[in-house]
């Protein structure tokens, strides 16, 4: 469970946020729809975190923060928490580079095209990415499509090094995560009026200044959900980083794995899996806060 | 007809003929795939002058005021402002103003910041942009609303907003789509002659898109009835509603009389038409025997004891038939008449009277009679 601990709580922090402003009134009964899930989470979800965040805190006769100070003191161990924040600001933004104009292509399609725009934003999460790692072999190893590719074309002379490299490991976050970018951004932009932008053009705007001024500040909710769903899935990201670079490029919960399975070292593990949960919280409470002040401001 | 008193007004404003021709749309097509929308059509729009199309929805009406702002390019033809041709230039260069019908105000900014927004696309800096966004304020009455987000607005407010976010730029033209149509009947009846009266006072140059008969003959100074992407007349309201030009216009425009039927007798620019209520004289040109229908607006007919104080002269049409039923309206009263086989639409027959007169019950029996000069006749289609 440590591998996903980090997208869970962005749902049940939120839900609890949007229940709050409810409390003072009576209780909808409707409200008791979600008990089911809410006992589900607290037995699969709520009771191993509470453990974990025990078990990091244990020490022999007693509480002990020897765990963090491991974690946070150790250079090794910044170094890979330094490598989990940049795969996950890199994953994030280079899904959001290719995702935004892909979700406006997929909400202004219609028809045929659109149905094939959805298959092409749905088809990589059907993939295993077993099956994925295996077919970005073919293509980028030393004598691979794309270097065979490239030698042809006369482009290069000798085959690059493109397996296991931080950049390969990249462009595959990036190929997982895509469609957590696509999604949010083109349900926002789905729900933009054509018609501003045209008002903006009869108003004198050239297509840059509405771009900037009407179609980007409206598509920031989307950007900004985008942003905090991608990250906070790559930020804890597993099964990519092992399959594509191995312990070239230690993540955080490559480091928990490894002090769980291997080391049996529970308060490594541990510490780091609460470490990871924090960065992942901070970000996905602070993703949250900017959306409803965006929001707030389009009303 | 409640439009009435301000028809009489209207038809002495002081509006085109003089006037040079601001607008020229000539030969204009526009097809969306098999459907030609746009229909080789033409118009030409005086400066100061405001100009209705009319018309059902896919008439093209729309479609021709997106071709003219620059949001659709026409597949033929040529459009000219003030002399100069705009037909291939991009919406952003043309300076022409849309109100749109759903007014597509700038939800993330404030009133002012709409307003102010046109002026700043087109390079004027805030400080020199913050006295005309203030008068624009002004001339719509919103000066005290200025910094509210617009989401906040009322519907009619956020019209004001979008007419004055429009004018700031002081366009060459402005164009309406349906910009009454989101608000209520009342609210409708006060914005139609408070906004006519502000573009009266701007200037401006106005087409109205719309395909409420009522509104195009409230704010038009002409009306150009539309009809499978061409302009079935081009008329002011007294005309289009006195002599429209076709059974078309003739329906679209206000109620009516009217009654099929096969003349039977022609001569001297009068023909005799046999219809299932008699015979029915009328000025027209119509070969005998030939189909034609005969019609006759509301407040045209009489009851017969009225007509009986005028002159027994040939003039007169009577006609004999049952109420079939009685409508009260307030300020007027619509009796609607029986027809024989007026099961089928193309047969109506209405009266329009000031009161409601005794004895005027469905069933009851009733003479209607009206003055032959007061009755068109236009072939069958």
């Amino acid at each position: 469970m440590s591998v996903s601990a980090a997208a869970p709580p962005a749902s049940s922090l939120s839900a609890a946020r949007a229940a709050l402003p409810q409390l003072p009134r009576r209780l909808d009964p409707l409200a008791l729809l979600a008990l089911p899930a809410l006992l589900f989470m607290a037995v699969v979800f709520l009771m191993p975190l509470l453990l974990l965040l025990w078990a990091s805190v244990r020490a022999e006769g007693g509480f002990s923060l020897a765990g963090y100070v491991r974690v946070l003191g150790d250079s090794y161990y910044i170094g890979v928490i330094g490598n989990s924040l940049r795969l996950g600001l890199v994953t994030a933004f280079g899904a959001l580079l290719l995702g935004y104009p892909a979700a406006f292509a997929l909400a202004r399609a219609r028809g045929y095209a659109q149905a094939i725009l959805f298959a092409l934003v749905f088809l990589p999460l059907t993939v295993s990415i077993i099956v994925k790692s295996f077919g970005w072999g073919i293509v980028l190893r030393r004598d691979g499509i794309l270097n065979w590719l490239l030698i042809n074309l006369g482009l290069i002379e000798r085959p690059l090094r493109m397996l296991f490299t931080e950049e390969s490991l990249y462009a595959g976050m990036i190929n997982v995560f895509l469609p957590f970018m696509v999604l949010p951004i083109y349900s926002v932009v789905r729900m933009l009026d054509p018609r501003l932008s045209e008002a903006a053009a009869t108003l004198g705007a050239s297509p840059l200044f509405r771009f900037l001024r009407i179609t980007l500040p409206l598509s920031l909710p989307g950007v900004v959900a985008g942003l905090s769903i991608v990250f906070s899935l790559a930020v804890a990201a597993y099964v990519t980083p092992s399959l594509l670079m191995g312990d070239r490029y230690m993540t955080m919960s490559m480091v928990m794995a490894k002090a769980f399975l291997n080391l049996r070292d529970w308060q490594l593990g541990s510490a780091m899996a609460a470490v990871l949960l924090a960065l992942a919280v901070a970000v996905v409470v602070g993703a949250g806060l900017l959306q409803r002040r965006l929001a707030r401001h389009g009303q | 007809m409640t439009t009435m008193p301000s028809l009489a007004v209207e038809a002495t404003a002081p509006a085109r003929t003089s006037a040079p021709e601001h607008l020229v749309v000539s030969g204009a097509t526009k097809r969306f795939g098999a459907v030609t929308v746009l229909d080789d059509l033409s118009i030409s729009v005086a400066k100061g002058e405001f100009v209705s199309l009319l018309g059902p929805s896919g008439c093209g009406k729309t479609t021709l005021l997106r071709c003219v702002a620059g949001l659709l390019r026409l597949d033929r033809g040529r459009i000219l402002v003030a002399g100069a041709e705009i037909t291939r230039l991009p919406a952003h260069k043309r300076n022409i103003g849309v109100v749109f019908q759903n007014y597509a105000l700038f939800p993330h900014l404030t009133v002012a910041e709409n307003l102010g927004f046109g002026l700043r696309a087109q390079g004027v800096s805030r400080a020199e942009a913050a006295p005309r966004v203030a008068e624009a304020l002004a001339l719509v009455r919103m000066t005290e609303h200025a910094d509210k987000p617009v989401t906040a607005l009322s519907g009619g407010q956020q019209q004001r907003v979008a007419v004055a976010r429009a004018l700031a730029v002081r366009p060459s033209l402005l164009l309406l789509d349906e910009p009454f149509s989101a608000l209520d009947r009342k609210l409708r009846e006060v914005m139609q002659v408070e906004l006519k009266h502000l573009l009266r006072e701007v200037g401006i140059t106005a087409i109205f898109v719309t395909h409420d008969q009522e509104e195009a003959l409230v704010v038009s100074d002409r009306i150009a009835v539309m009809n499978a992407g061409r302009i079935e007349q081009l008329a002011d309201p007294a005309t289009l509603y006195g002599r429209p030009a076709s059974l078309y216009v003739l329906d679209f425009v206000g109620q009516s009389t009217r009654l099929t039927g096969q003349v039977m007798e022609s001569a001297e620019g009068e023909v005799t038409v046999d219809t299932p209520l008699g015979r029915v004289r009328a000025p027209g040109l119509f070969l005998s025997g030939s189909q034609v229908v005969v019609a006759v607006r509301p407040e045209a007919m009489m009851l017969d004891g009225v007509a009986a104080g005028m002159p027994p002269s040939a003039g007169i049409n009577r006609l004999t038939t049952r109420i079939r039923e009685v409508s009260f309206l307030g300020s007027r009263t619509l009796l609607h008449l029986e027809v024989p086989d007026s099961g089928t639409t193309v047969n109506r027959a209405l009266i329009e009277l000031p009161r409601l007169p005794e004895g005027a019950s469905p069933g009851n029996p009733v003479t209607v009679a009206f003055r032959a000069a007061d009755t068109m006749v236009f072939p069958a289609s």
